[in-house]
């Protein structure tokens, strides 16, 4: 029993823990990935950088990073609430609808990444030829105009299907006698959502707005496949991965970039666990 | 309320039903079908009129997308890395799963903390890389394993604790006692048990491999180590403009999991709303 615990902590710490903490460490270095460079203490040298001008467009990379999450946040949950409402069912209809949904999230953000980039190609695709029809001419993915809005949405669209099942299965464990009462008090369908639906679907509610979040704070593959973080979608995961492993492989600005990152998302997600904890309490007593 | 009245009503009931059907079903299968009825056009098809589906349709785009982006070599290397790495964060998961429910160690909520703090933090790419280096995992299969094993571990150990907490204790605390010896005991009482709840948290990690992008592009440097997510965008980067042979590309990469996904979707989606 404790050589498994042993074996499987091991791996934990040497490839989780470790490598989370050692961020920290690189971050003062001038750790490059070019072979053969020296390595050197550089002090606060790289968190310096990340605010002068010539360094990579740090304080850019901060509001295109909050207009990623508060769009990807916002879209997604109320989006996902509509859905969790109109497939929740038992039809037939609805089940096959859930498991479209559910789909892109199985076919990987490379996959989802390409098809959506095939989809609005600035030369010939079906948006194109949409636009077009209207003589809207776009680079979509290419333009500063639109990359972001686009982004959001196929990052959207890939997480909707898990965020509306986390709300189906909240609604799903609602009783049906509390349902039956208000019917019988002749509540109307809006009421209903808002002193009956929406504060039981609260701890569901904490459990997705956390999810997109983090997320969309951290994560930066379907950025990286989509625009490379061009176009005025640099999120802070985009600016540290283009930091470490762009061309100037410059694996301690990286790190300091990530751990400003890391330091942002505490900064957000605890207190805001908290509020949504307290609202829990609040709407459920 | 009139009997016609009511009647109106079910009716447009029934028609905003229909619609906002359609609409889900087109905001999901639109791009899909998009790209099925473009992967059967050949290219000169697609440049006359790439929205009407072709007659007659042609298979050419397979197989010319599988040999030029040597998609079956990487589609071998994909199931390697995704269902070994898989199989042991399962493995592994349970090894601390099943100590932790049971409260078998002392500080078990403590462990317990550790992994929910992991589930927050992003994959701490720049120094896994430099790790990686360093322990000679760098660009090699065995390696690329390794260092896919532990993110799965977070997700794994958390679903695995509230399925065995879920089981009622005398079922698996009977054949403890008469003395098995402890991995003989998890195969033959646990695991049986736990059996689909292993399934799903195999399932999240197999593809969470298999779909990874980041990780192909810093731990690997050699092509005929790629796994498909990469190999399919190497090949979208240099065929830009091969729409109709990258839609083939993309299906081919798909259909694994795709029928993955609709053996298991049942599973899948009933314990995600476990998830509240």
């Amino acid at each position: 029993m404790w050589s498994g615990i042993a074996v499987g902590m091991a791996f934990y710490v040497l490839f989780g823990i470790a490598p989370a903490a050692a961020n920290i460490l690189v971050s003062f270095t001038n750790y490059s990935g070019l072979p053969g460079s020296p390595t050197s203490f550089a002090g606060l040298s790289n968190y310096s950088a990340l605010l002068t001008t010539e360094g990579p467009g740090f304080v850019s990379s901060l509001t295109e990073t909050v207009v990623f999450v508060v769009g990807v946040t916002v879209v997604q949950n109320v989006v996902a609430m509509v859905l969790a409402h109109r497939l929740q069912g038992d039809g037939r209809a609805a089940a096959v609808l859930r498991v479209l949904a559910f789909f892109p999230i199985v076919l990987g953000v490379t996959v989802v990444g390409i098809v959506w980039l095939l989809l609005f190609d600035p030369l010939s695709s079906p948006a194109q030829a949409v636009f077009g029809a209207f003589g809207v001419h776009s680079a979509f993915f290419g333009s500063n105009a639109t990359a972001m809005p686009l982004v959001i949405i196929v990052q959207v669209w890939q997480n909707l299907g898990f965020t509306m099942v986390v709300f189906i299965g909240s609604l799903k464990t609602m009783p049906p006698s509390i349902y039956e009462a208000a019917s019988l008090d002749g509540v109307t369908p809006w009421r209903r959502f808002r002193s009956i639906t929406w504060p039981m679907m609260a701890p569901a509610v904490t459990v997705n707005v956390l999810f997109a979040v983090i997320g969309s704070l951290t994560t930066y593959n379907l950025i990286y496949i989509l625009t490379d973080g061009q176009f005025g979608t640099n999120t802070l995961g985009m600016l540290a991965f283009n930091s470490a492993f762009g061309s100037t492989e410059d694996l301690g600005l990286g790190a300091a970039v990530t751990v400003v990152l890391l330091v942002v998302a505490v900064c957000i997600a605890v207190p805001l666990a908290m509020v949504l904890r307290y609202r829990e309490r609040r709407l459920l007593t | 309320m009139s009997p016609s009245s009511s009647t109106q009503l079910r009716n447009w009931r029934r028609v905003w039903r229909l619609t906002t059907a359609i609409l889900i079903a087109l905001l999901f299968l639109v791009p899909i079908v998009y790209v099925v009825m473009i992967s059967i056009e050949s290219p000169n098809q697609f440049l006359d009129h790439p929205l009407v589906p072709p007659v007659p349709p042609s298979l050419q785009n397979f197989s010319s997308a599988y040999q030029q982006g040597d998609l079956g070599p990487q589609l071998v290397n994909t199931i390697i890395y995704s269902v070994s790495a898989a199989a042991i964060s399962t493995g592994l998961s349970l090894l601390i799963a099943y100590p932790i429910a049971r409260k078998l160690i002392r500080f078990s909520s403590w462990v317990y903390a550790w992994f929910v703090i992991g589930i927050c933090l992003p994959l701490p790419i720049i120094p896994l890389f430099i790790e990686s280096r360093d322990l000679h995992l760098y660009d090699n299969r065995i390696g690329y394993i390794l260092l896919h094993v532990e993110p799965g571990l977070p997700l794994g150990v958390i679903l695995l604790t509230a399925f065995i907490l879920g089981i009622p204790k005398e079922l698996d605390e009977a054949a403890w006692i008469d003395g098995a010896p402890y991995l003989r005991y998890l195969r033959s009482v646990v695991v049986p048990l736990a059996w689909p709840s292993i399934v799903i948290i195999f399932l999240y990690s197999l593809l969470a491999v298999w779909n990874d992008i980041i990780g192909p592009v810093v731990l690997l440097a050699s092509p005929n180590l790629f796994p498909v997510a990469r190999g399919v965008y190497t090949f979208y980067s240099s065929n830009q403009s091969a729409y109709t042979l990258l839609a083939a590309a993309v299906m081919i990469v798909s259909l694994p999991v795709a029928l993955l996904f609709v053996v298991s979707q049942r599973q899948l989606l009933r314990a995600t709303m476990g998830l509240r």
